[in-house]
């Protein structure tokens, strides 16, 4: 209910005009000195010589260039524990250990991340389920998009050794199979309204509204659908009690209904990942550990989803000989053509831009990358990865209002992040971010 | 015994390479770039460099070359800065350890006796554009050796500094060890485990030198006497100010290593004339090692104040690119891992620039060096093209 509360001025929020020098819409070119109009949170007009309606708020950035938000297709910071310890809880959420104070959130609105895909990490055979949230907010209900993001498998063991890490996967999901075909013989008239429900869940489109969690949702669409949700629940409340919410969530995962987000250390896990893809028919999105790329042939004609390592740019030791290859993963994939999006690594004192998104971009452009493919890497590719390419990665009408206003132009070596706006709020200012200005002036601006 | 080491040592570090490079061809090279970045002047647009012998013969706008000479265009875009030089490296140190565990004050020790050229990491650095580095010995010892001047690419001449400046590590790196390997009932036992221990060898030491104790090694009398450079790594400011009260005792001309809260005794720095070599700054942390507090801008406060600065590490581009993103001059920060750190290492008439007579030591990029989406194309040391096999 609190949370509620707090989401309500977001949406109440007066009208904004950005006044650009120039907009980067990865829509269609580029407009140079144009105006985008929002209103509660929304882009509702975007292009040249548009009125400003006078109750609108202003901000003037026409000598500044302005983008849609970046997107991070994935990213297991923010929480405090991204692991389980037990090996498959494909039932845990990261909504309830993602934490919006965590520095990580800070550091993302800072380097222009409006929304991030959040999921268990890679060390937990079956991880948990993902989400899709926002950068700005307090509140994880207030900042989630979606949480049909998906399941996350990482095909590296921990402990013991690969077989026994597939065997062990391999029997849970046959284990869920034959519970659900079971399940779906004994019961077909139950089935049947099931995936009505189904398909009117895609009616409604995007899966924004599909399965955001809380009573707290927003909007009276999405309460129209608890309320539903609710009803359902109480029509099949005997199946569903027999249902233990291990089997919920593997149900969901062989329906499709949720994607797996699969996490391969090497370029064999590629190999795994695909015949599991297919022999289970799973949805997936493809999380690639750096030596995949000896697999980018089969990532290539899989045609997934591929999110690269965030080292993209590494040595590797022949183990015989000792001697050393540099390995360009964004030329390997470009080679490919495999489309592709970036991670960030872990931020800490030795990590030298691989904690910025932007960076990866630039080191990709570095190698090869087209300009124009890099910025769709940071934009609208991992919104379509994670079918949210409906309400954010571009600036169009009818979009969130998810912005950046940059200093100059994007991957250049002192253009800044000036303002993040996240549904149209501003959830950051450089000029008021005083630990920024304490780490390039070495002076701490509260001592003063 | 003491003044024939010490004339020896002093005959290496000037030791001139004379007839190096034998092996390569004799053939000049011209090569053509969009902008020469010479680190002596202004940079030339377009530029010409004519190399003969490993060494640079011409460097202009155009330059004459002889008819036989074999032409490398780089293109309208491409530019060429001066190989880089990298004042503080641990790398090239073999795989067996750069620190001898058995003893705190080692500074006969030299590091060149340890050098690897074949080694991966070396040629590592060679292929991102480091054509010279220091390398030392490491910082488990309160005085751990004298470094070693060397080029990335390994070929006759490419020691430029047999024995060179003397290390002391005046951090909480030698007490790390001591502190988590040994108890006091144990076999092995050794001093220090705190910074209080590694300030009080450090005094016997020099004292020791001071006063000829018989069995005293001659380098650290050679750098208390200014004729041997000395390093001095520390990375919290009260470290460095230790430095300043150590010199108040013993009277030497220090260059500062690490140095990550440099930029918090700026004056101090500036006002006794310490060259600082920084090790090298992430981009993710707060803190750094030893818990010292981080500022993104060091490199750039420090070239502000005028204090010289050189930038160290494996990534020495990618330091200074960052170093100009967070607020030091491009011309700075090419300065820090060019001419900087020659001049530190006392061998800025040899390499750093490309100006006539110099080493023919230089990097070729897809553009400006200063943009995160310039790569290197090639890096040429003492006239030899290595990594060209992409172009």
């Amino acid at each position: 209910m609190l949370a509620a509360l707090l989401v309500q001025p977001v949406l109440a929020q007066q009208s904004l005009a950005i006044k650009a020098g120039r907009i980067i819409t990865m829509s269609g070119e580029p407009i140079e000195g144009g105006t985008i109009l929002i209103r509660d949170g929304q882009i509702t007009a975007v292009g040249k010589d548009l009125e400003i309606p006078v109750e609108a708020k202003v901000i003037d950035a026409s000598d500044k260039v302005v983008m849609p938000g970046f997107v991070e297709a994935h990213s297991t910071d923010g929480m405090g524990q991204a692991n389980e310890t037990n090996p498959i809880v494909p039932y845990v959420s990261v909504m309830d250990e993602i934490n919006p104070m965590d520095p990580y959130f800070q550091e993302a609105r800072r380097n222009g991340i409006t929304t991030v895909a959040i999921t268990p990490g890679n060390s937990t055979m079956i991880g948990g389920q993902a989400a899709v949230l926002k950068t700005g907010g307090e509140f994880v209900d207030s900042m989630v998009l979606s949480t049909d993001t998906g399941i996350k498998i990482s095909l590296r063991p921990v402990r013991g050794s690969r077989m026994s890490h597939m065997a062990k996967l391999r029997e849970t999901l046959d284990d869920a199979k034959r519970k659900m075909e079971k399940k779906a013989g004994k019961e077909a008239k139950a089935a049947e309204a099931e995936s009505e429900a189904d398909s009117n869940d895609t009616e409604r489109g995007a899966g924004r509204r599909g399965r955001r969690r809380g009573p707290q949702a927003a909007d009276p669409a999405a309460q129209e659908e608890e309320e539903s949700d609710d009803s359902k629940e109480k029509e099949t409340k005997e199946e569903k009690t027999i249902e233990s919410e291990l089997d919920k969530a593997m149900f969901a995962l062989l329906s499709g209904q949720l994607p797996a987000i699969i996490y391969c250390e090497k370029a064999m896990d590629v190999g795994a990942a695909l015949r599991l893809i297919e022999e289970y028919q799973l949805k997936a999105k493809l999380v690639l550990g750096r030596e995949c790329y000896k697999a980018a042939q089969q990532v290539a004609d899989a045609k997934l989803p591929v999110i690269l390592d965030p080292e993209l740019v590494f040595w590797e030791e022949d183990p015989r000989t000792k001697e050393e290859t540099k390995v360009v993963l964004p030329q390997v994939y470009q080679e490919h053509q495999v489309p592709y999006t970036f991670q960030v690594g872990r931020s800490n004192s030795r990590s030298l831009g691989r904690n910025y998104l932007w960076y990866q971009a630039a080191t990709a452009v570095k190698y090869g990358m087209p300009e124009q493919q890099a910025l769709e890497a940071l934009t609208i590719l991992p919104a379509k990865f994670h079918g949210i390419e409906g309400l954010v990665g571009s600036i169009e009408e009818g979009k969130d209002a998810d912005l950046v206003i940059l200093s100059g132009d994007p991957l250049k070596i002192d253009t800044w992040v000036e303002t993040t706006i996240v549904n149209g709020e501003v959830v950051y200012e450089k000029e008021e971010d005083e630990q920024l200005q304490k780490m390039l002036t070495g002076e701490d601006q509260n001592s003063k | 015994m003491k003044s024939m080491l010490l004339l020896f040592a002093i005959a290496l570090m000037v030791m001139a390479p004379s007839n190096r490079l034998q092996a390569q061809s004799d053939s000049p090279t011209l090569i053509k770039a969009g902008v020469v970045i010479t680190m002596n002047g202004e940079p030339l647009s377009p530029g010409q460099i004519l190399i003969e012998n490993g060494k640079i013969a011409a460097v202009a706008a155009e330059v004459a070359a002889p008819d036989s000479a074999t032409v490398i265009d780089l293109g309208a875009s491409a530019t060429v800065m001066p190989g880089m030089v990298d004042a503080y490296s641990q790398t090239g140190l073999g795989t067996d350890g750069t620190d001898e565990i058995t003893q705190e004050i080692t500074p006969d020790f030299r590091a060149l006796d340890s050098v690897d050229w074949d080694q991966a990491a070396t040629k590592r650095q060679l292929l991102v554009g480091t054509t010279t580095m220091c390398v030392c010995p490491g910082r488990q010892a309160v005085i751990s050796g004298t470094a070693a001047v060397i080029k990335t690419a390994a070929g006759e001449g490419s020691v430029l500094v047999e024995s060179g400046p003397l290390l002391v590590n005046l951090c909480n790196d030698p007490t790390a060890r001591n502190r988590s390997r040994s108890r006091p009932d144990g076999l092995y036992i050794r001093q220090p485990t705190n910074r209080m221990g590694v300030v009080w060898m450090l005094r016997k030491a020099f004292d020791d030198a001071k006063r000829d104790v018989p069995g005293a090694a001659t380098e650290i009398a050679e750098a208390l006497a200014g004729q041997r450079s000395m390093m001095v790594f520390s990375r919290k400011s009260h470290d460095l100010r230790t430095i300043a009260t150590l010199q108040d005792e013993f009277g030497y001309q220090p260059i500062v290593v690490g140095a990550q809260e440099a930029y918090l005794v700026k004056d101090l720095l500036l006002e006794r004339k310490y060259p600082v070599v920084l090790e090298p700054a992430g981009t993710g942390g707060i803190y750094g090692d030893e818990r010292s507090e981080l500022c993104w801008n060091n490199a750039g406060v420090l070239a502000e104040a005028g204090v010289p600065v050189a930038i160290s590490g494996d990534e020495l581009l990618e330091q200074a690119r960052f170093a100009v993103r967070f607020g030091m001059s491009r011309e700075k920060a090419l300065a820090a891992v060019t001419t900087a750190g020659a001049e530190i290492l006392g061998i800025e008439k040899r390499v750093g620039k490309i100006a006539e007579g110099f080493d023919a030591d230089l990097v070729a990029l897809s553009g400006d060096p200063m943009e995160f989406t310039t790569s290197i194309r090639w890096v040429m040391v003492d006239g030899q093209v290595f990594g060209m096999d992409k172009e």
